[in-house]
């Protein structure tokens, strides 16, 4: 799988400037960025009241979960998911064969708005993620065999 | 597949809890959220009927220490037991980093956790994933049941493969050795983790080598 395994402070910074820019023009709450496995590439807005980790994993099921229903119109995969709430809505779309786009919006704007301005954002953002995955992968991070064994979970309460 | 975010300092694995309909999964997970502290566990969500069966899928995000100022973040997943869900078996495995397979150790249940093994086999070879690389245990659980198959013949049932792997006596309903093997897995997976950071290591950063 063409997944996308370290991420550098340089990569999130790129990514977020997409993010941030598309939020601005398309007035929406939150933006998060994950891999069709439900891990959070990177996130941007105000998700102080959403686990955002839940909302991922979540979104990927649900995103796997209309392909079969797609399948049988004759279609692949659908690229966008809508999600109408009463004051709070979800669009989804695909950035690329291995990512998607998870956007949080409220009253302030319309699904049109997001849905238009997500376009070229999802357009922006797979160019990204191309390049990353297309350069050379350094990784300087690496467990001890102390750290490993300090990681147990420990059971309490 | 892990991710590494040098960003946020966040390192994300998946672990997936796979087995046969009725074994204990859902129940492994409910008992790690109730014993662990809520500051370093998110919710449990589970995807369920309204008679408990998981149709979808339970997950439970949990922050396991910070090692050197990365944070260490494990997502556990249950997959739906029953033989009619394999398209969603297929979708939680996606991007796995390690397994627990639960087996249910009545002994009306062995042909039931043999086929899932073998499921769980067949799977993870679509996703071009083979048994021997990554990192699982066993668990033979409802160890507290009269009707129950001895741990040596679920050895020769499951664990008989090439490379034998760590299995655990388990009571999923009170807790027994839950933890013991999430925390092999996990140990297991963060092994697998630094070796295979060891070859971009040795190319691409000699200073963190001449450091060592």
């Amino acid at each position: 799988m063409d997944s996308i395994p370290i991420l550098t402070i340089e990569d999130v910074a790129n990514i977020d400037a997409v993010l941030q820019d598309y939020l601005q023009k398309s007035e929406s709450d939150l933006a998060v960025i994950i891999d069709k496995g439900g891990n959070v590439i990177s996130q941007f807005g105000d998700h102080e009241v959403m686990d955002v980790t839940i909302i991922a994993a979540l979104a990927a099921g649900s995103f796997a979960a209309t392909k079969e229903l797609a399948r049988r119109i004759g279609e692949v995969e659908f690229n966008a998911l809508y999600h109408q709430g009463n004051g709070s809505h979800i669009f989804m779309n695909s950035v690329d064969d291995d990512t998607i786009m998870i956007t949080v919006f409220g009253k302030e704007t319309t699904v049109g708005l997001v849905r238009y301005y997500s376009t070229s954002a999802c357009q922006n953002l797979a160019a990204l993620l191309r390049a990353m995955r297309d350069k050379p992968q350094e990784n300087f991070f690496h467990f001890d065999a102390s750290d490993i064994a300090a990681s147990a979970m420990m059971e309490g309460r | 597949m892990s991710i590494i975010n040098y960003a946020s300092k966040e390192i994300q694995f998946k672990i997936v809890y796979y087995g046969p309909a009725l074994c204990g999964k859902t129940t492994n997970l409910a008992y790690i959220h109730s014993r662990i502290n809520p500051d370093n566990r998110g919710d449990l969500v589970s995807l369920a009927t309204a008679a408990d069966r998981t149709l979808f899928f339970d997950f439970l995000p949990l922050n396991a220490v910070v090692i050197k100022g990365f944070k260490t973040k494990f997502q556990l997943y249950t997959v739906p037991g029953q033989v009619i869900y394999n398209a969603t078996r297929q979708l939680v495995l996606r991007s796995v980093d390690g397994l627990v397979y639960v087996a249910d150790s009545q002994w009306d249940k062995m042909e039931e956790n043999v086929e899932s093994f073998k499921n769980l086999e067949e799977n993870l070879a679509k996703q071009n994933i083979n048994m021997d690389d990554i990192p699982y245990v066993l668990q033979y659980n409802k160890r507290d049941l009269p009707n129950i198959a001895p741990t040596n013949y679920l050895e020769f049932l499951l664990n008989n493969r090439k490379k034998r792997v760590g299995s655990y006596e388990v009571v999923s309903s009170t807790g027994q050795n839950v933890f013991a093997a999430l925390n092999a897995v996990s140990q297991l997976l963060l092994h697998k983790f630094n070796k295979e950071s060891e070859p971009t290591r040795a190319a691409g950063a000699p200073a963190a080598q001449a450091a060592r």
